[in-house]
């Protein structure tokens, strides 16, 4: 088949692949391999933050197909990872019921919150959406935190969930978790690339670049909205689900409005809308604070202040944050596209007016 | 009568800080996410000029504190807001959610998230024939927020530069043109925003202690704001009063654990029931 350059497309199948350049393909394929090799060589601490990266990444392209393709800012992310974590916890503490199924109940009352925080969505836009799902935010977390002051023994002592258990095997381990979350994730990041290629994707970007004009041809906002919220919902039920087993313990105190304005900030800094930029930006966001940590610990002592440290690994969200959208607004995703398109043109720099949208 | 002026001083400082609120979003649409941080740093801020000055001159304290909170406030404009013209909204709203961490943090690095409290004046007990009480610092809560909305209504109704402000509010673009400057309008606006947060924090901290935690008064703020309508400074003064009534009562008849509830209680009524306040204009809700 004659296979054009990135700027000639021949037909439609072409257009619509997920990775149309050769480069690509060798490109993930490294990162595949890779990424399987790797727990024979890292330590277990790296392994440990590894796992934690692609629970954010499951998290965080939840986030981005609600507000970096539908353009529905939510600040409630944080609560439907509670609401994962806190069903995933009840189902598997108090009536022991298996991961296989644990986890997709969590995912379906995930759904379900998602579709009722989700309804405002049809009468606001911008601020005041986020503005209700704030109100959300705090609303599911007062009613877990009452759930579990009456639960255990202490307010504080949270829900301790068992191993999971796949019929004889059970996943325990560094190692384990790692292979276990790796192919979640990657199925995660297929089901958001098909998604956002396909009709509903196109949907949703068109909503967010202008719903009157989306509804004027033809596509049911209210319909759309709803299934972006209920897809975000279940992604992050899913990631609250996993970080239960995970962590082998769910509190209410993880998920704070701060959790919600990482995932947010994950989002940003890849780049919104797209799905790669969501891995970016999950990686990015989540070793973060442990590099601060490990400047920190590099310096010498009379440098380290007591609670400078943590001071600064709060500080690092905002100002990634801020520094992302003042000079790089859409994320490191612009970055890898800009060497991209340098390469693919080179020796000629000629741009084009519009860029084409790419993923 | 107790009741009664427990629910106007709580008032006073929700009005207070909705009032900033409602200020940058009449100027430039922008929901200022970082609100309740603000304040509570001012009220460290506050609290570090009194070491400063061994609490030897309040005035002394209060003008620098008033200084570096107006300051401050210019500066976010001068290097955060004024480069986001032109940008979504949403765009404003994260960089003030990013600014409200970097506050937060602040605190810790700063202030090492130690638990202060502020001494305004001493403590004295004024008792009404009726059985009510007022405490000074009461006094002085209700007596600021009395002078400064007054300061204000004044400002925007009798001089030139608050009859400039609210037509740069209304139309940037045709102001710009029958030569007001906005961009003077939007850092004084962010001014008096700073301002009003570090004068409602410091109240807070004079009556109960400060901590990063403490910064939840953000919310309040933002409740009492859009009870009253965003954009309605009139709005900021009856949402407070009613968001402190709420609280207040709930926490007195019901139970003071479901007090914390109340604010995002209101938030979600208001906003299913009348998204636009008390006050404020319907047509905001498409401008965003």
């Amino acid at each position: 088949m004659f296979s054009g350059t990135p700027y000639l497309r021949v037909s439609y199948a072409e257009t619509n692949r997920i990775l149309p350049e050769p480069y690509q393909r060798v490109l993930v394929a490294a990162i595949a391999v890779a990424a399987i090799v790797l727990p024979a060589f890292g330590n277990a601490y790296l392994i440990y933050l590894l796992n934690l990266t692609f629970l954010a990444i499951i998290g965080s392209i939840g986030l981005n197909l609600l507000t970096g393709y539908c353009g529905q800012v939510s600040l409630g992310h944080a609560s439907f990872l509670a609401i994962g974590a806190f069903v995933t916890a009840i189902l598997a503490n108090r009536y022991g019921a298996p991961v296989w199924q644990a986890l997709p109940a969590a995912c379906l009352v995930g759904a379900a919150v998602g579709f009722v925080v989700g309804l405002p969505a049809l009468r606001f836009r911008g601020i005041y959406l986020a503005i209700t799902t704030l109100a959300m935010h705090y609303a599911i977390i007062f009613i877990l935190t009452t759930y579990q002051a009456n639960f255990g023994s202490s307010a504080t002592a949270g829900i301790s969930v068992p191993a999971p258990a796949l019929g004889p095997y059970e996943i325990n381990g560094g190692r384990a978790w790692y292979y276990a979350l790796l192919l979640i994730s990657s199925g995660v990041v297929l089901f958001s690339l098909n998604l956002s290629r396909g009709y509903i994707g196109r949907a949703w970007v068109a909503i967010r670049d202008r719903d009157i004009a989306a509804a004027s041809v033809g596509i049911p906002v209210a319909r759309f909205k709803l299934l972006a919220f209920v897809c975000s919902a279940t992604l992050a039920a899913l990631a609250g689900g996993l970080g239960a087993y995970f962590m082998g313990v769910v509190t209410v105190e993880a998920y704070t409005l701060e959790l919600a304005i990482i995932y947010l900030a994950m989002i940003i800094v890849g780049g919104m809308g797209s799905t790669a930029g969501a891995v970016l930006g999950a990686i990015f966001m989540t070793l973060l604070p442990f590099g601060i940590e490990r400047a920190f610990e590099a310096l010498p002592h009379a440098w380290r202040l007591g609670t400078t440290s943590y001071g600064l690994q709060e500080a690092a969200t905002g100002v990634a944050i801020i520094l992302f959208l003042l000079f790089e607004p859409k994320g490191l995703i612009e970055i890898y596209r800009r060497i991209a398109e340098y390469f693919e043109r080179w020796p000629f720099r000629y741009r084009e007016l519009q860029p084409a949208e790419r993923r | 009568m107790e009741l009664l002026v427990s629910i106007l001083v709580l008032g006073a400082t929700h009005a207070l800080l909705a009032a900033g609120i409602v200020i940058v979003y009449k100027a430039s649409r922008i929901v200022n996410f970082a609100h309740g941080e603000l304040a509570i740093v001012g009220a460290y801020v506050f609290y570090s000029a009194g070491l400063i000055t061994h609490g030897q001159s309040l005035l002394l304290t209060v003008l620098a504190t008033a200084a570096i909170s107006a300051l401050f406030g210019v500066a976010i404009y001068v290097a955060l807001m004024r480069r986001l013209v032109g940008q979504p909204t949403f765009v404003a709203a994260m960089v003030t959610i990013g600014l409200a961490i970097i506050l937060k943090a602040a605190i810790v690095v700063f202030w090492q998230s130690k638990s202060v409290g502020i001494n305004l004046t001493r403590q004295t007990l004024y008792s009404f024939p009726s059985g009510g009480r007022l405490t000074s610092v009461d006094v002085i809560t209700i007596g600021c927020c009395i002078v400064f909305f007054a300061a204000l209504f004044a400002f925007f109704r009798h001089t030139r530069l608050g009859r400039q402000f609210r037509g740069a509010a209304e139309n940037p673009l045709l102001a710009s043109q029958r030569q007001v400057n906005v961009n003077l309008i939007l850092a004084l606006a962010w001014a008096t925003a700073v301002f009003s947060a570090t004068l409602a924090g410091v109240l807070f901290g004079s009556r109960s202690m400060l901590s990063p935690q403490s910064t939840i008064i953000g919310l309040s703020g933002l409740t009492a704001a859009l009870v009253g309508g965003l954009d309605s400074l009139r709005g900021a003064v009856i949402g407070g009063m009613l968001v402190a009534a709420a609280t207040y009562l709930t926490a007195r008849l019901i139970d003071p654990a479901l007090s914390e509830a109340v604010p995002f209680a209101i938030l979600l009524t208001v906003m299913i029931w009348r998204p636009w306040g008390i006050y404020g204009t319907p047509e905001e809700l498409n401008r965003v």
